[in-house]
């Protein structure tokens, strides 16, 4: 009855599609309040004065909250706003339309600053500063370097150096960020559109000064987040402490205009890069600087570092040194955004291995075969250790599989057509897992179980692939465990879902636990049999008798045996490493610059893969983002900080026909981590894969109406495409 | 304002204001299947069915639907469960937010016979998604109307 490596539809769904998941403004609560934000149309400026004086005569306002009102309250602090969007001003009102009227009525006098909105001029020494304690905008600076780089430069037969330059991306969930928070005199409780509940909750805890005990943060159905949703929020921690001094329900969802100014964007990372290497191809050496464009606030601490330190990716580079510098713009803060940092890795190392080849006049295929790592586990350069895998053979059956070498042949037959087509692929290490996760697992009188996970799933369909690998621990049905997530009060502490690490660090939770809970009841098996019990489907037995867990459950409460019912499980994960070969095919117009994509594959090696098909899910949504990456979406700001793609009319997230056709396929002899489920984690493999895939297919496309074109830049709009081909 | 308006077979009776938005009385009915992920009627997670066409119920006043006859994800008839049916073993759901817009949507395509994938794929890119990268919705939606 295995489940592992089944294709199982997901137990979530019958709610969903049922319309019946309940998603934060679906939480209803008699006597609740709306909260509602007054945000800086400025970038920069001094916050003069507030004035509630209008807004507290308004017929239905309940309370307002300014600068005036001290911690845990933080507008606009040390008396200015940083950026455009950021909270001056709070409201709460006894309707959602009373609320917006009201919010035009808090009169807030503002003394506008000048702006820095681009690293370079932020790096200036007579830059406007974002944070006037720093003394300048760079809020992080660090060099990573292994071997000796300057040496091996030295000796390298060609030097090649470079810029590339990866947009700010909205990550846009299709649900915007918001919180409901109530406090009935003895528990707070707060229900956020978050990765986080266990951040939430001792945030708030530490904020208010309540022991954690009486503060209970519930992570209801979320509607994506891609770690947009991984950070603490002010918005959670005000909302929370508007319900504790109001006593009443409060609740708060942002609009799609204020979320994309007031939830954390995501890549805005450049390399400038210069790299060493052998006639034959070799890379000896990789140097250079990542640069972070940190927006007004440094949330997103490691993406420039990230993006560093796994910027030799697959390939064996002894020599290297790599800075990471993190500059503050009067931008929205910078923060994760599915894959962050090793997507930024990829495309760099990607783009410098095409750039190589373009110099030495070598195939694309064959410098990645020449510089490929060959043996397992790897330490790189920046020292970080991958662990298992098999690179060039993955590498070589992954082209085969995906046919790369007969799309390539096609391609050459439809320009005889005039057709253009560009066909690219792309390598990737990746680095997932990190932190402890926790599980509890209880069995219930009836036999069943109900697992507690402190992972925090929001579309991975977690709840389905844990009750797979909890099911063939214990070797019965699936159909009897029950997986909750998302809730303080079932669980004390974890991280949740982020970093592709959920099946890996919580589904090993889950097994451990499964384990332990098995010992405990062979225990109490014991005493009632008299021998040495084994266990087999839920039954265990010896000397020619048997007990089933539901009868070993009885036995426990009625006092016949011992045993623990419930087990924790608290799981500390090491970092594992996917590796994978994707592959674009796009079609170009050389008329208009536009480009459309129509195939997708990947071949992934992700270690055990728990369920096809909701991995194949992961795939392929994954990959239609790094597309969006490649080809149409830019946050874009003005000369002034004001943000102009400022909602989803303006701002380009694909729609169903701009998807290509996908064919997802995994290794058949797929290299396990050391993990207890095996698995390595797949949620963000095809968002690092598929924005270098697709740039080489454009680029690969444009050289057929323009030889020796180079794309050193995301996205490749089709006014960047046609300016490049004039 | 006084209006009626049948939703799901229902008949509801309410007093709105003028400027109060379809989607907002549906939610407060109880209908929370209706969905709001923006504020341009770009994302159509709130897509209902109104006399048989899907309109983004963000974009009509409730006054408008004086009269109505409204479908929402919430309804059940053999065609909404074939899709459901669909839509699970397709995978065509992860967050599920934009489910909704998209069991609305694709019903009506269904129901109004649709020929092609690619009126399938016309049809559909009225509701975003992010998660799934479409081509599961799209499967789903082929398979129950016979394509």
């Amino acid at each position: 009855m295995k489940y592992v490596g089944r294709p199982i539809p997901r137990v979530e769904d019958e709610l969903i599609l049922r319309g019946k998941a309940t998603y934060v403004d679906d939480v209803e609560i008699p006597g609740m309040l709306y909260a509602g934000f007054v945000r800086s149309p400025y970038a920069h400026a001094r916050v003069l004065k507030v004035d509630f004086s209008d807004v507290l005569k308004t017929p239905g306002v309940v309370a307002a909250f300014g600068p005036g009102d001290g911690e845990p309250f933080s507008f606009a602090p040390g008396g200015k706003v940083r950026y455009q969007g950021e909270a001056v001003a709070m409201v709460v009102a006894r309707d959602r339309y009373v609320l917006y009227d009201a919010l035009e009525k808090v009169a807030v006098d503002y003394e506008p600053l000048p702006a820095v909105l681009d690293i370079n001029d932020a790096l200036r020494p007579d830059a406007p500063l974002v944070d006037e304690s720093l003394g300048n905008n760079v809020v992080h600076d660090k060099v990573y370097e292994g071997g000796d780089p300057d040496r091996a430069l030295k000796e390298a037969d060609v030097v090649v150096e470079g810029r590339f330059v990866i947009q700010r991306i909205i990550p846009s969930a299709m649900e915007p960020r918001g919180v409901v928070a109530a406090y009935d005199g003895d528990v707070l409780t707060i229900w956020s559109s978050t990765q986080v509940p266990f951040d939430v909750r001792k945030e708030v805890a530490r904020a208010l000064g309540l022991p954690l005990s009486r503060v209970r943060a519930i992570q209801p159905f979320v509607g994506g987040a891609f770690g947009s949703k991984l950070l603490v929020y002010p918005e959670e921690v005000w909302v929370a402490t508007a319900a504790y001094r109001l006593k009443a329900p409060v609740k708060w969802v942002a609009t799609r205009s204020e979320d994309f100014k007031a939830t954390t964007h995501g890549r805005a990372l450049t390399l400038e890069y210069k790299v060493g290497a052998s006639r034959d191809g070799r890379i000896l050496a990789v140097t250079g600087t990542v640069y972070a464009d940190a927006g007004a606030y440094y949330w997103g601490e490691g993406l420039a570092d990230t993006a560093a330190q796994m910027l030799p990716g697959p390939y064996d580079i002894r020599h290297g040194r790599v800075r990471a510098v993190a500059v503050l713009t009067n931008k929205t803060p910078l923060s994760a955004y599915r894959g962050a940092g090793r997507p930024e890795a990829t495309l760099f190392i990607e783009r410098i291995m095409d750039h190589v080849a373009d110099v030495l006049g070598m195939d694309r295929v064959e410098i990645r075969r020449r510089n490929l790592i060959r043996q397992l586990p790897y330490r790189n350069v920046f020292g970080i250790t991958y662990d298992t895998g098999d690179y060039p053979t993955a590498f070589e059956r992954g082209l085969e599989r995906l046919g790369y070498r007969d799309l390539k042949r096609w391609a050459d037959e439809e320009a005889k057509r005039g057709r253009i087509i560009g066909v690219g692929f792309s390598v990737y290490v990746e680095i997932t897992t990190f932190g402890y996760e926790t599980a509890v697992l209880r069995a219930e009188r009836d036999g069943s179980f109900t697992l507690y996970t402190a992972l925090t799933p929001h579309g991975q369909g977690l709840a389905t692939a844990l009750a797979q690998v909890v099911a063939d621990e214990l070797e019965i049905p699936m159909e009897s465990i029950k997986v909750y997530w998302g809730d303080t009060a079932y669980v004390g502490d974890g991280i949740g879902t982020m970093g592709s690490r959920s099946i890996t660090a919580g589904g090993s939770a889950a097994v451990l636990a499964a384990r332990r809970l098995k010992q405990e009841l062979a225990k109490a098996a014991e005493a009632l049999l008299g021998c040495r019990p084994e266990y087999r489907e839920g039954v265990f037995q010896c000397g020619g008798r048997s007990v089933s867990i539901a009868e070993m459950v009885k036995a426990v409460y009625r006092g016949k045996a011992e045993a623990q019912l419930t087990v924790e499980a608290i799981y500390h994960a090491e970092p594992t490493f996917p590796f994978g070969v994707h592959l674009a095919v796009v079609e170009l117009d050389p008329e208009t610059g536009f480009v459309k994509p129509l195939l997708y594959e990947s071949y992934d090696d992700v270690g055990v893969v728990v369920n096809p098909l909701l991995a194949a899910g992961q795939v392929m949504g994954g990959a239609l983002q790094g597309i969006a990456q490649a080809l149409y979406e830019e946050a874009i700001y003005d000369e002034t900080g004001n943000l102009v793609t400022s909602n989803l009319a303006f701002y380009y997230v694909p729609t169903a026909a701009e998807a290509p056709r996908y064919e997802v396929y995994f290794a058949e002899e797929p290299h396990p981590s050391k993990h207890p489920t095996g698995t390595k984690g797949v949620g963000e493999a095809a968002t690092i894969a598929s924005t270098p895939a697709v740039i080489m297919a454009v680029e690969d496309a444009m050289r057929r109406v323009k030889p020796g074109v180079r794309i050193d830049k995301t996205p490749i709009t089709p006014e960047d495409v046609w300016r490049l081909l004039r | 304002m006084k209006i009626a308006l049948r939703v799901n077979g229902v008949l509801h009776e309410v007093d709105v204001e003028p400027r109060k938005l379809l989607v907002h009385v549906l939610r407060e009915l109880g209908y929370k299947s209706v969905r709001v992920g923006c504020d341009t009627a770009t994302c159509g997670a709130c897509t209902v069915l109104m006399d048989g066409r899907p309109v983004k119920s963000c974009n009509v006043l409730a006054v408008q639907a004086d009269g109505a006859e409204i479908y929402t994800a919430d309804y059940s008839d053999e065609v909404m469960e074939k899709l459901r049916d669909a839509f699970k073993r397709h995978h065509a759901a992860q967050c599920g937010f934009c489910t909704s817009g998209m069991l609305t949507t694709a019903y009506y395509l269904v129901r109004r016979g649709v020929k092609s994938e690619e009126e399938v794929v016309e049809g559909l890119s009225g509701v975003l998604c992010r998660c799934t990268g479409y081509q599961n919705i799209v499967n789903a939606v082929k398979e129950v109307a016979g394509l």
